[in-house]
């Protein structure tokens, strides 16, 4: 028997109008939820135009100082794009930053301190440290990479390296990979001092691919050519900024330059550029 | 586990019966043991751990050895399986802390469990343990006080410590380290390094050591490598520290120096000089004991080594970490004055999150980093 039939009649239509009372109700009554307040962080930034950045000034090409105090790199260049971005959707305010040096065993104890917003010193992302702080949208991948000679059309991730010659910095997390898989795909594992020997090894003929992180790869490539990287990172270390977890607003900030560079090229040009 | 099931279905039975005849009130007696009883079943079994065969250590320098970091350890799995691959890597000597805190939390009262842990399954690991003491327990020290304070007037507590340590050990641990780097004032509770007053403590403990194992030997120093200039508050030059312990006395109140030789950026050949701190530094250290007449005892490395953090300013490449490191293996094994060589740090028992991380030779999740394959690979050659 079905739910109508069994209801006295007259029942229904009384029962449609009280439910279509309750939808005209809560669709005349519903508004969309405030945005969330700022936060005091974020508050304050936009207050007095400063924007404090802990930062560990020895590793370039992402953050150097020229002994005057003068900072470059591509970490520099970031936090600029964003306080323009910020400035410009402020209009009323211009943001500048601020650079808090700090050794960078010591960043996350001086965030949390208070010493200033955000991190931002090529650190990165640490999932054990989500407890204490918040990570921003990557920006860079530094993890290691294979790396082939340009004309090299087979190899398109490791798989495709069995039983051939792959080197490596001895000690290194590419070393690491490769001594891994190394039994199950049986290639000729050659272990150099420095990851620039190795890859001067792979142009002169003598491996077939090399595993090297990101960062001397691109700092080869600069004067070097006649190789490449295929496939994706062997393992992931993606470079972040922290925040601390009470000042959501900062975070959704960052994320929000760091997304609109990624979608309309300048971070691709920040890369090429400093690379 | 058949009997246990019946005792509780007994009493369940009897609850039944109970409850029958009297107040319902006594019906959440038997959901609680039927409770109890599924938590019982539900839960896994414990890890059975035995200490396993007797086992050797296989190596070709019978010097090298590492500091392990099994203080904080507290499943006997992971000990065992630490201690395991100390072996399997060929390096016969370990050192390791044994808080006096922990073991002597109250006062007189001793709780030897994990010590004893630690030490039964390192030896049947094949593997000669050197005992490092420390950590002052809340009773010997003021309140609020640091762990690393210990005025005067608590020597004799130390000493009957060590005593207690050396007797309970005795056949299994034949190497204590008194103290750690009290050139240090971090490690000196926070007051102004006093050589004289850390050989008053040399000569409290020596001789209640002997008595509880009169084989036992004592290390000495385990000084912090460091170029303090004179006058500085923080530390003190561990080699002006050295002469001024002789300058106290120290010569009758410890059989075996313990050095700290770490490398920085160094390598492991550079050679030594009283303004640089390189691994052989060591060997300065032990000149001053030959100018005090001392020359005759032995040293033991039990710290050293290098560092591979990508962004510490002291640390080097890890291609050069691993040839400092066995190139200072093969000078201790060529240095006749020295007993042992232990590096810092086997492993963590959990990451440390700072550069520390990238001193150890296996990840806390024992995963073994590529030094630990050369290490192995060089002590089987």
């Amino acid at each position: 028997m079905s739910l109508a039939t069994r209801l006295r009649p007259g029942t229904l239509p009384v029962l449609l109008l009280a439910l279509l009372l309750v939808a005209w109700y809560a669709v005349a009554n519903w508004s969309p939820k405030p945005p969330p307040k700022p936060d005091a962080t974020w508050t304050r930034i936009v207050s007095q135009g400063v924007f404090r950045i802990g930062i560990d000034p020895s590793f370039p090409p992402f953050e150097t100082d020229d002994g005057k105090g003068n900072l470059s790199g591509l970490d520099i260049a970031l936090a600029d794009e964003m306080v323009r971005d910020w400035s410009s959707a402020l209009v009323t305010q211009t943001i500048r930053v601020e650079y808090v040096y700090t050794g960078f065993d010591g960043l996350y104890d001086a965030l949390k301190a208070g010493q200033f917003d955000a991190i931002l010193s090529a650190l990165p992302y640490n999932p054990q440290k989500t407890e204490d702080v918040s990570f921003s949208h990557s920006y860079y991948n530094g993890g290691p990479l294979i790396v082939v000679r340009a004309d090299d059309a087979k190899t398109k991730s490791w798989y495709d390296l069995a039983g051939k010659r792959v080197g490596v910095e001895l000690g290194s997390s590419g070393d690491v990979f490769a001594r891994k898989w190394q039994g199950r795909l049986k290639y000729d594992l050659q272990e150099f001092n420095t990851p620039v020997d190795a890859l001067h090894a792979l142009r002169g003929g003598a491996l077939d691919a090399v595993f090297t992180d990101a960062i001397t790869f691109d700092d080869f490539a600069k004067t070097a050519s006649g190789l490449k990287s295929v496939g994706d990172p062997l393992s992931n270390e993606l470079y972040v900024l922290a925040v601390r977890r009470d000042t959501p607003t900062p975070l959704g900030q960052i994320n929000a330059v760091i997304d609109a560079m990624k979608r309309d090229g300048r971070m691709e040009r920040l890369q090429a550029k400093w690379f | 586990m058949r009997d246990f099931c019946q005792s509780v279905l007994r009493v369940a039975r009897t609850l039944s019966l109970v409850t029958r005849h009297s107040s319902r009130l006594l019906r959440p007696l038997e959901i609680l043991a039927l409770v109890v009883l599924l938590y019982w079943l539900g839960a896994p079994p414990p890890i059975l751990v035995t200490l396993g065969p007797r086992q050797t250590v296989h190596t070709s320098n019978p010097k090298m050895g590492v500091h392990t970091r099994l203080t904080d350890e507290v499943e006997e799995w992971k000990i065992k399986k630490t201690l395991e691959l100390v072996r399997e890597m060929g390096t016969p000597w370990i050192v390791d802390y044994f808080p006096w805190g922990y073991i002597e939390d109250d006062e007189g009262e001793f709780d030897w469990a994990h010590a004893d842990l630690v030490v039964d399954h390192a030896r049947q690991q094949g593997l000669t343990v050197v005992a490092r003491l420390g950590f002052v327990p809340h009773w010997a020290r003021p309140e609020g006080a640091v762990t690393s304070y210990l005025d005067e007037a608590h020597y004799p507590h130390l000493a009957n410590f060590v005593r207690e340590f050396a007797a309970r050990f005795k056949g299994r641990i034949k190497y204590i380290v008194i103290w750690n780097e009290p050139n240090t004032n971090f490690e000196w509770g926070y007051r102004p390094v006093d050589p004289a007053g850390y050989v008053r403590m040399l000569q409290a403990v020596y001789p209640a050591a002997k008595q509880g194992n009169p084989e036992v030997q004592i290390l000495a120093g385990a000084l912090a490598p460091v170029l303090a200039p004179p006058g500085a508050t923080d530390a003190m030059n561990d080699l002006e520290y050295l002469q001024k312990m002789y300058a106290a006395g120290a010569k009758d109140y410890f059989d075996i120096l313990a050095v700290h030789a770490y490398g920085w950026k160094s390598p492991a050949d550079e050679p030594p000089s009283a303004d640089r701190v390189n691994f052989r530094r060591t060997e300065l250290l032990h000149d001053i004991m030959a100018q005090n007449g001392d020359g005759a005892k032995y040293v033991m490395i039990t710290e050293g080594g290098w560092n591979d953090h990508p962004r510490w300013t002291k640390a080097v490449r890890p291609a050069e970490r691993i040839a400092n490191t066995l190139r200072a293996y093969d000078l201790c094994k060529q240095w006749d004055w020295m007993d042992a060589c232990m590096m810092w740090a086997f492993r963590y028992p959990a990451p440390a999150q700072t550069y520390q991380d990238y001193f150890t030779f296996v990840t806390p999740e024992f995963d073994p980093k590529p030094i630990y394959f050369e290490v192995q690979k060089y002590a089987t050659k």
